[in-house]
């Protein structure tokens, strides 16, 4: 059995620190230490890992902070943006950041090689896995992706950086919430990467707690973010520890100028009826995502169309909030819907090998023998129920011709449900409320405008191909918003005659 | 019967049988052979009437003539009778039919049981309730914060309260929520009172999720009362989708405080519209829940644990195979319950345990976990919580 080793799931350049030794407060302030604790690893088997070679998942250790050393970070942390965030323009933030993103595509780079040890056992994904997702979503983190990530959501990202005349008669500034606190759920990897680095691009110092399957990137990126630029990283931090209403957790949300959440609805719930009434709360809460497949896509496309579908169900082991649950697909083209479940099937059998499943947690599983066993009896009562399996539990495609919308028990179980024609599907979506996320959609030619403006008022936020659903550009609107424009507020100057003038920060 | 293999047995002989099974109660064990005999006989009869069963089991390679003991037999998931009549037997033979506490907004599905007899649920879940909940004997009044079955009469809950209340309640005995009124508060607390009063031990029965609330209103109000010894407490669920909204020692230490029933006299229930038979923790039965008898001796929450009645055997599987995990392994919940003849005896939940020697321990989830994904599970999407 592999030797247990320890994660240290923080990292504060704030505090000066020795070594592998906690965190202490900079000097001139009263020198403290946080105990550090350690949350273990599952060991009680209730989850299997991919490979049973897999090591399990490292101890994690943290810093168990008082409530008066998280108030004293957030005074750190505040100090830190005047300091060095807010006198520097916003596209060499971008730059800065982006250099220490595309280190993790650098194939030579330590960091990268770091990173990809260790997301299987902190993610618990695994390798080829580990290596599609840093892939995406550090393609990202570059210099030239943070800054046309400024350019497309603020036109003119000089507002981050003074008043900037809008043409109106009146100069307009943006300013991103001063201490910002991020809650992350840890469900897909590198989330919490891109959250930090939406606060610092906004001139926001940030404390982000990540969810327990996320502790190494953001650690990692930090980390790297210390060597490069001190004085930025100052500005923020990052560490772990066990969410939920206790003193250190409360007291972060209550000094923070906005808080972050990303998480089930619970969660969110009970960080909202934490907050002040005038904390601005960006609440990234349960999301469900699907697929369309018309009728075009079931002839000649089919393959390639079932194939881009696969990869959306593999990827992230069906947890994004983008991973898509069911796929409805039209009758009455070149290839039944049946046809099309085989051919994903299929193709999910080849990412089976290729982007292997990672570790399923026993609820999960226990949610899939239900699935699994309920449609096996549905079949054995004489209903149009099919099920395709992977030999090893890696996947099921499972063809229901009750089109309700069902949650999927995830790790790539997907529904297929045909549909006499794909504009009933809105209609089928009413349910899930703001539940709706992305739908991708494929082979619906012309009809395709009539069918997104459908699917956009019965709550989509999103409107896709199957290839394109994985990973949304920087500038989605994620959850229906522009993401730097949910942490930042604007400020009007109405005397004319004062507009921004060119100043030296 | 068409089709039926084998020449299987008759419900009413079978169920005669298992009737005086019930009737012996649950202090001696059912020997092990006899068990399998009669889950033997359960699944045969099953796969004979139950068209639906059959094929299931047969696509599974698992018939009567090829299963080697009870334990081979397949199991049907709790969530199939949402989707599924599952009956074995004609639908003209249905007597009753159960439903899982549904939500009243959005598309949910109610698991639905198909009762054929209820003579036999009222003769399993009789016994097995006195032996836990009044072992020293005779009649006490019940004071029900669950529905009486006249109003939720698809409530097998209820059901069972109704039954229990009238060959063991004295007296004093009421109802005190209503579905659409909720919790009677005047009315419940005049009645302990009353019984205060009077001196007389009462049981207070009550789904955990209304015993949260009535712990409120007696805060809200300032109540208070210190009920006569021997006065004990059954509450039920609080393991299933949602996690409890208030742990269970706090809840308990709630009551202690403001009711003085302590943590040693609340028993609480684990059960499921799926399955007629109910699960225990044997706390009062072990320590005969007499008045006087010293509290210090019973074993804290953790080491809790729930305990079948003699003719339900509970394993508990690895989620990922299927397979029986060694004692002491966290897995999830089958159930053999031979009080399920008119329906499936086998059941899987999704429920998480771990075996005890005797019974088994519900584990919720994780406190403070969430299912894993951006996404939802079931229960939270149709915002369901059974029981």
């Amino acid at each position: 059995m592999a030797e247990d080793h320890p994660f240290d799931a923080w990292c504060v350049p704030a505090f000066l620190s020795t070594g592998d030794g906690p965190p202490a407060p900079a000097s001139g302030t009263v020198r403290t230490t946080a105990p550090v604790r350690t949350v273990e690893s599952d060991r009680t088997g209730m989850s299997a890992r991919a490979h049973p070679t897999d090591p399990p998942p490292p101890t994690l250790r943290y810093p168990e902070l008082s409530t008066e050393q998280v108030e004293l970070l957030g005074a750190e942390l505040r100090r830190a943006r005047e300091r060095a965030l807010l006198p520097r323009p916003a596209a060499d933030l971008a730059r800065v950041l982006g250099g220490v993103g595309a280190r993790f595509l650098d194939p030579a780079d330590p960091l990268r090689r770091r990173a990809l040890e260790l997301l299987p056992p902190t993610a618990g994904v695994s390798p080829s896995m580990a290596k599609a997702i840093l892939d995406g979503m550090a393609a990202d983190w570059t210099p030239g992706r943070l800054l046309e990530l400024l350019e497309r959501e603020l036109a003119d990202p000089t507002v981050l950086d003074r008043f900037v005349p809008d043409g109106s008669g009146r100069s307009v500034r943006a300013l991103g919430a001063p201490l910002q606190v991020h809650l992350t759920a840890g469900t897909v990897p590198g989330v919490s990467v891109t959250s930090l680095v939406r606060a610092l691009l906004v001139k926001g110092a940030v404390l982000l707690k990540p969810g327990r399957g996320d502790v190494a990137l953001p650690v990692l990126f930090l980390g790297a973010l210390a060597e490069a630029d001190l004085e930025v990283a100052r500005a923020a931090a990052v560490t772990y520890w066990p969410g939920g209403d206790d003193p250190a957790e409360n007291a972060a949300l209550t000094m923070a100028d906005l808080v972050v959440v990303y998480g089930g609805d619970a969660t969110v719930g009970s960080v909202r009826a934490r907050i002040a009434p005038t904390t601005p709360l960006v609440a990234y809460h349960h999301r469900i995502s699907l697929g369309v497949v018309g009728r075009g896509a079931l002839g000649a496309d089919l393959e390639r169309t079932a194939g881009a579908a696969a990869r959306a169900v593999a990827l992230f082991d069906q947890r994004g909030c983008v991973s898509p649950h069911q796929i409805y697909v039209e009758e009455g083209g070149d290839g039944a819907p049946r046809e099309f479940a085989g051919a994903l099937g299929a193709a999910l059998e080849v990412l089976e090998g290729e982007l292997p499943p990672g570790a399923v947690e026993g609820d999960e599983a226990a949610a899939r023998q239900q699935l699994r066993g309920t449609a096996e009896l549905r079949t054995a009562a004489g209903e149009d129920v099919v099920l395709l399996g992977g030999a090893a539990d890696g996947w099921t495609v499972m063809l229901d011709p009750d089109p309700a919308f069902e949650p999927s028990c995830l790790n790539r179980f997907v529904r297929v449900c045909p549909v006499p024609d794909a504009e009933d599907v809105p209609g089928l979506l009413a349910p899930l409320g703001r539940h709706l996320q992305s739908v991708a959609v494929a082979g619906l030619g012309l009809r395709t405008a009539a069918v997104a403006e459908a699917l956009a008022r019965v709550g989509a936020l999103r409107v896709t191909s199957f290839e394109g659903q994985p990973f949304p550009p920087p500038w989605w609107h994620h959850d229906g918003s522009g993401p730097l424009r949910a942490l930042m507020r604007w400020v009007d100057l109405e005397l004319p005659g004062q507009e921004g003038r060119e100043r030296d920060p | 019967m068409e089709g039926s293999p084998g020449g299987a047995e008759s419900f009413d002989a079978l169920a005669r049988e298992l009737g005086a099974v019930f009737a012996r109660g649950v202090d001696a064990a059912l020997p092990e052979e006899r068990f399998e005999e009669l889950a033997l006989r359960a699944f045969g009869h099953q796969f004979a009437s139950n068209p639906t069963y059959r094929r299931f089991a047969e696509g599974r390679g698992r018939t009567p003539d090829r299963v080697g003991g009870w334990r081979d037999v397949p199991a049907v998931p709790t969530d199939a009778f949402k989707r599924l009549k599952l009956v074995s037997g004609e639908p003209e033979e249905v007597e009753r039919v159960f439903r899982t506490s549904g939500t009243t907004a959005g598309p949910g599905r109610r698991g639905v049981h198909h009762v054929r007899r209820v003579a036999l649920y009222h003769a399993s879940l009789l016994p097995n309730f006195r032996a836990h909940l009044v072992p020293e004997g005779g009649r006490l009044p019940f004071l029900s914060l669950v529905p009486r079955p006249e109003r939720l009469p698809d409530s097998s809950l209820s059901e069972m309260v109704g039954v229990a209340m009238a060959e063991l309640g004295a007296p004093g005995s009421g109802w005190f929520v209503d579905p659409d009124r909720g919790i009677d508060e005047g009315g419940l607390w005049r009645g302990l009172r009353e019984r205060t009063d009077a001196d007389e031990p009462v049981l207070v029965v009550s789904t955990a999720f209304a015993l949260v609330h009535w712990m409120d209103t007696m805060d809200r109000e300032g109540w208070r009362i210190v009920l006569p010894p021997g006065s004990r407490i059954m509450e039920t669920g609080g393991f299933k989708g949602r996690s409890r909204t208030l742990p269970r020692e706090e809840l308990y230490g709630a009551v202690a405080d403001r009711m003085g029933v302590p943590a040693g006299r609340i028993v609480n229930e684990y059960g499921m519209t799926e399955l007629l038979s109910q699960f225990y923790e044997p706390v009062l039965r072990e320590g005969r829940g007499n008045p006087g008898e010293p509290d210090e001796a019973l074993p804290d929450l953790a080491s809790r644990r729930h305990v079948p009645p003699p003719w339900v055997r509970t394993r508990v599987l690895d989620p990922h195979t299927l397979e029986e995990l060694s004692p002491g392994g966290e897995g999830i919940l089958c159930h053999f319950d031979l009080a399920n003849l008119g329906s499936v005896s086998a059941i899987l939940t999704a429920d998480r345990g771990v075996a005890s020697p005797d019974g088994f321990q519900v584990l919720g989830r994780t406190p403070g976990a969430e299912p894993r994904g951006c996404s939802l599970a079931m229960d939270e999407l149709l915002g369901g919580a059974n029981g």
